[in-house]
């Protein structure tokens, strides 16, 4: 059965169109990676999807039921954790939870209930009477996240849910995600972090210009990058390397340097290593390591879209 | 839906109730309001008129007789001076008038000639009349028992015993004076208007605030709708808004003891109507910014001025013509003159035409804020 299907859909601003003509499903007990850059339409959907915006075209079904006809019944069995942090600073984290979940009409021992179950759930039962201002970044993204899951939604939509936290907080949200989507939880999940969408998401789709681009599981999605290859160089010194020269090596499609790591996409037929190695040592770059990458979410990204996931 | 309202008219209170500012805001500022205007007002009219006499025609009866007439006289306490402490005490007020029997004043008043005491004062003729006609009054009488006498002493002495020493009956009823009561009522509740506004603004951003901070996306995209919503914060200004009242009218009334001259009921009434039209302004001044800077500047830039022009600070009377027509576009203006209208008792058709434009005011305001807010909820802001 699909929790979630969207039908044609198109939204527009005046001449433009943040969404446009976009058809998605997405099954019961999925988590669903949804990818864009910036500005590529995740959040318009997003927020169609949480009738908080009116698509201009097309129809949306969560559960079987249209939601321009059931918005209240598709908002009672949705959890959103947005992207920014939406929590009550002068509330404390009980409270925070506690209202929202009273929002979906839980009440007395029952809304009691669940709200320590989401407290507990997040790690934070033991900070319910504290207010989020003593709260790490970490312990208020999981709040964030407990508010929206106390009313025991059956579709979570969770935005960047990671966004600029420690890898301790990270790693906690990551299992926690694992650990909705056992309890029965359909999950769409977007980042800007290719690594978690691909250790968590049973199923992607890739969104540009308000459409979808590509869409099924990693290895269906990493098949689709045939005629590019991923080369990781290692350095010790990046400070003299110049990527623009880089970039003019016959074959190289595009260059970025994370961590000491100059990440290379090149042509597959076009072997271009040596002249690659050249220019590093032109550049006085003190090579350690040298190593062909297998495809993965960033390269198809790159390959469909024609630039990185954070551009 | 009525479970979702009470849900959030819940949360915002308990959002009020946290923020220890906004209990200075809605309850501290109007209750310093009120005892600002006593300070301004309640000495205005204490009552006891401070009169210093320098008698220069020692040993005169007909004098030293005027002296004691005066300090009998019900609300006037009189101090005997020499020439120069007078001037002093005038200077720094603490007596309101002086009176001089000059040398030879009485034996000019035996002779027929026109009563000739000196009243000096810094303050003016309403300060000097009452003095003034009293002691001429008396004067009056004497100089009319010389002209009698036609210049026989002892004829003189003896009608002058006769009239000082003869009483007559005379009933003395002292009416109270309201007109100070009313001054303090009405810069009381013109500073009221300015704190209620200044109230309903504040409590209406929250939901500017709601979407900066994100709740208000949280909110939206649970089952509770975006009417409800708005329906629940102005519960929450109308509850707040009615607490200021009748804390404010509590604490005049039964804490400083100012009868306002209107009933208790009729007045917090009026200012119900008039918190309508606040809770309307600010609903327009949130729906017509887009963020919380902007509806700040705005709600600086409408409300003092406004009250300012409607007769909040200063009294109608001391305004130009041209400020009095612009204050009738302010709600202000109206709640101002019915609480006039009611303190004189004037209870009709004026006054019900007063409230329906206060009602008409509240209507318009929130209707074009319903029309703005829709209109908002139906692009991107929040997005």
């Amino acid at each position: 059965m699909n929790v979630l299907n969207i039908r044609n859909v198109t939204k527009t601003f005046g001449d433009f169109a943040a969404v446009d003509n976009m058809s998605l499903s997405v099954r019961e007990g999925e988590i669903f990676g949804f990818l864009g850059a910036n500005g590529a339409g995740k959040s318009t959907t997003i927020h169609m999807v949480s009738s908080l915006l009116k698509a201009t075209k097309g129809e949306i079904e969560v559960l079987g039921k249209n939601i321009a006809k059931h918005p209240r019944f598709a908002k009672s069995n949705i959890g959103i954790v947005p992207q920014d942090l939406a929590i009550y600073e002068q509330l404390t984290a009980y409270e925070n939870v506690q209202f929202f979940a009273g929002l979906y009409g839980l009440r007395g021992s029952l809304l009691k209930e669940r709200t320590e179950e989401a407290l507990e759930f997040v790690g934070l039962g033991d900070k319910a009477k504290s207010f989020p201002k003593s709260f790490s970044g970490g312990m208020k993204r999981r709040l964030n996240i407990a508010c929206a899951i106390a009313h025991r939604p059956k579709l979570i939509i969770m935005d960047e849910p990671t966004v600029g936290i420690d890898p301790h907080s990270r790693n906690y949200i990551l299992q926690s995600v694992l650990k909705l989507n056992e309890m029965g939880c359909t999950i769409i999940y977007t980042s800007h972090y290719m690594e978690e969408v691909e250790e968590i998401c049973t199923r992607i789709a890739i969104v540009d210009h308000g459409k979808i681009i590509a869409e099924g599981t990693k290895e269906q999605l990493k098949s689709i990058v045939t005629d590019t290859k991923e080369i990781w160089i290692g350095v010790r010194s990046e400070s003299n390397i110049s990527v623009e020269k880089l970039k003019n090596v016959p074959g190289v499609v595009s260059v970025r340097i994370e961590d000491g790591q100059i990440k290379l996409q090149s042509k597959a037929e076009v072997n271009n290593l040596n002249e690659v190695i050249q220019q590093l040592i032109q550049d006085n770059a003190d090579i350690r390591s040298v190593e062909e990458q297998a495809p993965n979410l960033e390269s198809v990204f790159l390959t469909l879209t024609g630039r990185n996931l954070r551009d | 839906m009525w479970k979702d309202w009470l849900w959030l008219v819940r949360k915002n209170l308990a959002l009020i109730l946290r923020d220890k500012k906004s209990g200075f805001l809605h309850v501290g500022l109007p209750l310093a309001g009120v005892l600002l205007s006593m300070l301004i007002y309640g000495s205005a009219n204490s009552g006891t008129l401070h009169i210093g006499i320098v008698n220069e025609d020692k040993g005169s009866k007909v004098a030293e007789d005027a002296v004691q007439y005066l300090a009998q006289l019900q609300k006037v306490k009189v101090t005997v001076l020499e020439n120069d402490e007078m001037r002093t005490e005038i200077e720094n007020g603490s007596i309101d008038s002086g009176i001089v029997f000059p040398s030879g004043f009485s034996e000019k008043l035996k002779n027929g000639e026109a009563p000739s005491a000196d009243i000096v004062s810094i303050q003016g003729a309403q300060v000097t009349a009452y003095v003034s006609s009293m002691l001429n009054n008396y004067l009056g009488n004497v100089a009319a028992i010389a002209k009698t006498s036609e210049g026989d002493s002892a004829r003189f002495d003896r009608l002058y015993e006769e009239f000082t020493g003869s009483g007559y009956a005379v009933n003395v009823e002292s009416l109270q004076d309201i007109s100070g009561k009313k001054d303090i009522t009405y810069q009381a509740i013109g500073f009221l208007l300015l704190f209620m506004l200044t109230s309903s603004f504040s409590l209406t951003e929250i939901m500017q605030k709601e979407r900066q901070d994100r709740t208000f996306l949280r909110m939206m995209s649970s089952p509770v709708s975006s009417r409800t919503y708005v329906f629940s914060n102005v519960a929450v200004n109308a509850i707040v808004l009615i607490v200021q009242i009748v804390l404010t009218l509590v604490f005049m009334k039964f804490v400083l003891g100012i009868d306002s001259g209107v009933p208790f009921g009729q007045l917090a009434g009026i200012l119900f109507l008039f918190s309508l039209a606040a809770i309307g302004l600010s609903l327009l001044i949130v729906s017509l910014s887009t963020s919380n800077a902007a509806s700040g500047a705005l709600s600086t830039l409408i409300i003092t001025p406004t009250c300012l022009l409607s007769g909040c600070f200063f009294p109608m009377d001391i305004m130009p013509d041209a400020v009095r027509r612009i204050s009738t576009f302010l709600p202000q203006h109206w709640l101002l003159d019915s609480l006039g209208k009611l303190q004189s008792g004037d209870a009709g058709s004026g006054l019900m035409l007063n409230l329906a434009i206060l009602v008409a005011f509240a209507a318009a305001f929130a209707l074009i804020a319903a029309y703005r807010l829709s209109r908002k909820d139906n692009t991107r802001q929040y997005v």
